[in-house]
């Protein structure tokens, strides 16, 4: 990443500005498209528009209060038959440039033609909040945001500490939000695809970095200190079976935690699939076992089951929360889950193009801790015993 | 009845079609015998082996999985085994941030001639998951 950055004013808001400049780039042909969240018509909701009208681009959002549909997943819609010959800039957050990046490895897009631009993000509303009330929700999140209080923010959002490019290098360029008191934003290029936009832009990187990344910085420490403690506390309420089943006993096996994962995106899902369709002498005899068997079955094989098929490149964004109707703190449980994983295995999910995927990769010396060390002659001695 | 007494653990066992189902066949051979409740099972690679099939017996009713392999280097793909021991690291870190004993499952490798070293693999771990115990997840009915 580039040590310096370019100034963009923002006397009338961070949104006007970006917006403003996003028109630029589609003026000057920098841009042929752009993928951006605008509110839907009836102002109770944003989606992502694929658009190609700068005059549409007053309507747009770069930074709605709520999530509904992860960027990730938009982003993978439009390249998964491969890039494109227009250039398009997807106006994402971090966690969703990182749920691209990831889809990206997982060959479920591509980003040869497509620009990431994130923003330093304050967090989003958990949807069900703000659907309450769009327009007080809306209030909230802006003054929220401006504050930095993540209090009414997602849960997933309360405890992120990769908010910005210096935790989360997945975007070409990023907004630079935070210490912009002197009505100015910081655009930072990213990667050298970033830096060409700029050029083209005749945007000098002349600005310094260092005030607003040691503000990122000092943010930074305080959520991950967050996060350590209310991944503690989450371990505390949900370890052991009878714990783990009460959390996940309100399941009611609708599977929207899936659907709406960026990174889930098998064209069949396991836990759908008929290998958990089985016959009823199946069931009858684990209820025997059992006693009694609740129906539907295999929740637990679920989640348990899908993280470890995605848990490796969950970007915590929380979007499965989001949509569980039961409010099961799905998403909570997957951060932490993922956090310890990819601890495990060396990997953070969407931090570059380069770092192979943990499961593909392997070095032939590593994870000793795993391997059972043998008992020498165990049976000879058990013998030898009676 | 006593419940000590007559807890058999249900296990159940992988192995690779090369290295380990070759230690089961060499133990064969020798007239060598480990515990009935010990059930194997073939797969053509531990590398081939889903973490999920890993989890679903646990979850399902099982007492213990145990899974072996070629030693490193040994791999009839090459890297099979590597990637196999990625999986049960995944699969371990899972399980233990959730409380479910991730010391139910083993990972054990196994050679073709070491026949021995399969039924003392198979016993050790039968007699470790005796002192376990009955795994929680096996009676609970809303799993």
């Amino acid at each position: 990443m580039n040590d310096k950055g370019a100034i963009l004013p923002a006397e009338d808001g961070v949104e006007a500005a970006l917006v403003g400049w996003l028109k630029e780039t589609l003026n000057k042909k920098i841009f042929d498209a752009l993928l951006i969240p605008v509110e839907v018509p009836a102002g109770d909701s944003f989606a992502y528009l694929l658009l190609k009208d700068p005059a549409i681009l007053d309507d747009a959002s770069p930074l709605p209060p709520v999530m509904p549909v992860q960027g990730g997943k938009a982003i993978s819609r439009l390249t998964m038959r491969g890039s494109g010959s227009k250039r398009v800039a997807a106006v994402v957050r971090p966690c969703e440039a990182r749920a691209a990046i990831e889809l990206t490895k997982l060959k479920q897009a591509h980003l040869d033609n497509l620009w990431l631009i994130t923003m330093d993000c304050p967090g989003v509303l958990p949807l069900s909040d703000y659907l309450e009330d769009p327009a007080a929700g809306a209030t909230c999140f802006a003054e929220a945001s401006l504050e930095g209080d993540r209090g009414p923010m997602r849960p997933n959002c309360q405890v992120c500490n990769r908010f910005s490019i210096l935790q989360a290098p997945a975007s070409d360029l990023h907004i630079g939000t935070l210490e912009s008191a002197d009505g100015t934003v910081l655009i930072v290029p990213g990667s050298p695809k970033g830096e060409r936009v700029l050029e083209d832009m005749d945007m000098p990187l002349d600005a310094a970095l260092d005030g607003w990344a040691k503000r990122v910085g000092e943010i930074e420490k305080a959520q991950t200190e967050q996060r350590r403690r209310a991944h503690a506390e989450l371990r505390e309420e949900t370890a052991g079976p009878d714990r783990l089943l009460d959390v996940f006993s309100s399941c009611i096996n609708c599977h929207n935690c899936q659907r709406v994962c960026p990174v889930c995106y098998c064209r069949q899902c396991y836990f759908e699939s008929a290998a958990l369709k089985l016959p009823p002498e199946n069931y009858l005899t684990r209820a025997e076992r059992k006693g009694a068997l609740r129906f539907s079955p295999d929740t637990l094989l679920f989640h348990i089951g899908r993280a470890t098929h995605m848990i490796l490149s969950c970007v915590a964004c929380g979007a499965c929360e989001d949509a569980c109707p039961m409010d099961i703190p799905v998403g909570q449980v997957f951060s932490l889950l993922a956090d310890r994983a990819q601890e495990t295995l060396g990997y953070v999910a969407g931090e570059s193009l380069e770092d192979p995927l943990p499961l593909v990769a392997y070095e032939m010396d590593e994870l000793h801790q795993v391997e059972q060390p043998y008992v020498e002659i165990y049976c000879k001695q058990e013998v030898q015993d009676a | 009845m006593s419940d000590e007494r007559e807890f058999e653990p249900r296990i159940i066992y992988f192995l690779c079609s090369w290295c380990g189902s070759g230690g089961s066949e060499t133990a064969a051979a020798h007239h060598l015998h480990y515990p009935e409740n010990v059930m194997p099972s073939r797969v053509n690679c531990t590398g081939a082996l889903p973490a999920v099939h890993i989890v679903r017996p646990l979850i399902e009713g099982a007492d213990g999985v145990v899974i072996s392999g070629c030693h490193p280097g040994d791999c009839h793909y090459n890297d099979g085994n590597f990637r196999a021991r990625r999986r049960v690291a995944l699969v371990k870190s899972l399980l233990d941030t959730l409380g479910l004993e991730p010391e139910r499952v083993w990972f054990r490798y196994v050679a073709h001639g070491e026949g021995q070293r399969f039924v003392d693999t198979a016993t050790e771990f039968n007699d470790h998951i005796k002192k376990l115990g009955p795994n929680p997840l096996k009676t609970r009915r809303d799993t």
